[in-house]
């Protein structure tokens, strides 16, 4: 009973990785898009929105499944609990993937304007950021993790730059607002991705020492 | 608040013949909580439930050092009068075991014993002890009964009104639910859960999810010893020894 358990939850967790793994890789590819004004590799990343979907549903019912059958406790019971929290964390870095990518073919149509400078480095911090919990999960490694708080307080301090240097650039030139306002949005979202990886890492290092630790 | 310890144990040993059954056990049962003693067979939590009342006297071979303190008076004590600490500590058993009398006469049986004769007050103890075992409502048209013709759950409930007929403080109950199906079980969760306004009680179980649902306080034996003691939220959520996370995880017992 314990193996056939204890192999389900490894398989689960295995699989909720290749998932955290997914929704990075179609909020990188999400901002490439936007860099390069790539309309195909947006279209492609817009299509991954039901994959996502469908596994996190799988995912899901796979672990009120184990929950229903074996009652797990202690660790497996932190392990369960971490596995929904990345899941919910996961697909949400992907839908947030899918929005920046749906911004690709609005902004086409705009006057010709300069993407935000910082953003490439922003969408750099963050994709490390979610790189490294998703390793701490697989690998119960919580040195990787371990300064979350300041690289957190870094892409804070990218979106409030990218934030001013929009509306500068509003305030000089009507015309650039629906532009202005999607990279706006896209440094929310990369923020908002930012927020997710530090409540992951709570999670990880919840399941990993059953200690709660608060990343601000 | 948390109220003092009724039960502690100090550097508690015992053997049988040369096995040493119990290693140094020191732990602290608190007043009007219940506490859950888990642990593979063999462990040792039965034999150290049967120390809080001195059942293993019964057996020849057993030799008990240290000390067990009730309302802070040593009961291994030679002054010990034994009837009348197992009036104060009563015990439930894993196989419901009624006399084979009347569901009355199995309740009256223990106050008798203690003196009471008056039957209007006889009368009293029964009607209230069955009320407090959650089993009057199904027995009041039955009194006279055999206690062999009730349900398994009906039999195990009669049991602890039989227990609660001579006004114990503590409880000992070793797996009381293990010869229950789940409903007679949930029952006795929810009795247990009631009792403890007015007793404390002692579980014993190998039911981990039972012992998670009904107790506040949770003590881990392995081998002898008593491995983990703590808040039951505790011991189930995050325990701080690995023989406790490995037994309740189920990668051993």
């Amino acid at each position: 009973m314990s193996e056939k358990f204890h192999g389900e939850l490894k398989g689960l967790k295995q699989d909720t990785t290749e998932m955290g793994r997914f929704a990075r890789d179609m909020l990188s590819e999400s901002v490439r898009a936007l860099i390069l004004q790539d309309p195909v590799m947006a279209k492609q990343v817009v299509a991954k929105k039901k994959h996502i979907k469908d596994i996190t549903i799988t995912l899901e019912d796979r672990t009120y499944t184990l929950i229903a059958l074996y009652q797990p406790m202690a660790k497996d019971m932190r392990v369960i609990t971490c596995i929904l929290k990345m899941i919910t964390a996961a697909e949400r870095i992907g839908r947030y993937g899918k929005d920046i990518a749906n911004m690709v073919k609005h902004l086409q149509d705009q006057p010709d304007f300069t993407q935000p400078v910082p953003l490439p480095h922003m969408a750099e911090q963050v994709m490390g950021m979610i790189d490294d919990v998703i390793v701490a999960f697989e690998t119960e490694n919580l040195e990787v993790i371990k300064d979350f708080s300041s690289r957190d307080d870094i892409v804070d301090a990218l979106w409030h730059s990218i934030f001013r240097e929009m509306l500068t650039f509003m305030m000089e030139n009507p015309k650039t607002i629906t532009r202005g306002t999607y990279s706006i949005m896209v440094a929310r979202y990369l923020e908002r991705s930012g927020d997710h990886a530090c409540k992951m890492a709570e999670n990880v290092h919840y399941m990993v020492t059953g200690e709660r630790i608060e990343i601000k | 608040m948390t109220p003092g310890p009724i039960i502690s144990t100090h550097d508690l040993n015992l053997w049988y013949s040369d096995t040493h059954a119990l290693q140094s056990i020191s732990m602290k049962i608190s007043k009007n909580h219940v506490t859950a003693l888990i642990g593979p067979s063999g462990c040792g939590k039965s034999t150290l439930l049967r120390c809080f009342n001195r059942l293993n006297d019964l057996i020849d071979c057993v030799k008990i050092s240290g000390e067990i303190l009730l309302d802070n008076e040593n009961i291994q004590s030679a002054g010990t009068d034994v009837v009348m600490l197992r009036k104060k500590v009563g015990m439930v058993f894993q196989k419901p075991n009624p006399f084979p009398k009347s569901v009355y006469e199995n309740v009256a049986y223990g106050p008798r014993v203690h003196g009471v004769k008056d039957k209007a007050e006889l009368d009293k103890i029964v009607e209230e002890s069955l009320r407090h075992a959650a089993i009057w409502d199904e027995v009041k048209d039955r009194l006279n009964d055999s206690a062999l013709g009730l349900s398994g759950g009906q039999q195990q409930r009669l049991c602890i009104a039989r227990t609660l007929a001579v006004e114990p403080e503590v409880i000992l109950m070793d797996e009381p639910c293990s010869a229950l199906d789940p409903i007679a079980t949930a029952k006795i969760e929810k009795l247990i859960d009631i009792l403890k306004r007015d007793y404390t009680v002692i579980i014993v179980t190998h039911n981990m999810q039972q012992a998670a649902r009904v107790s506040d306080y949770t003590g881990f034996m392995y081998l002898g010893k008593l491995i983990e003691f703590g808040q039951t939220n505790q011991i189930f959520e995050n325990p701080h020894e690995d023989l406790t996370e490995n037994y309740i995880t189920g990668r051993f017992g």
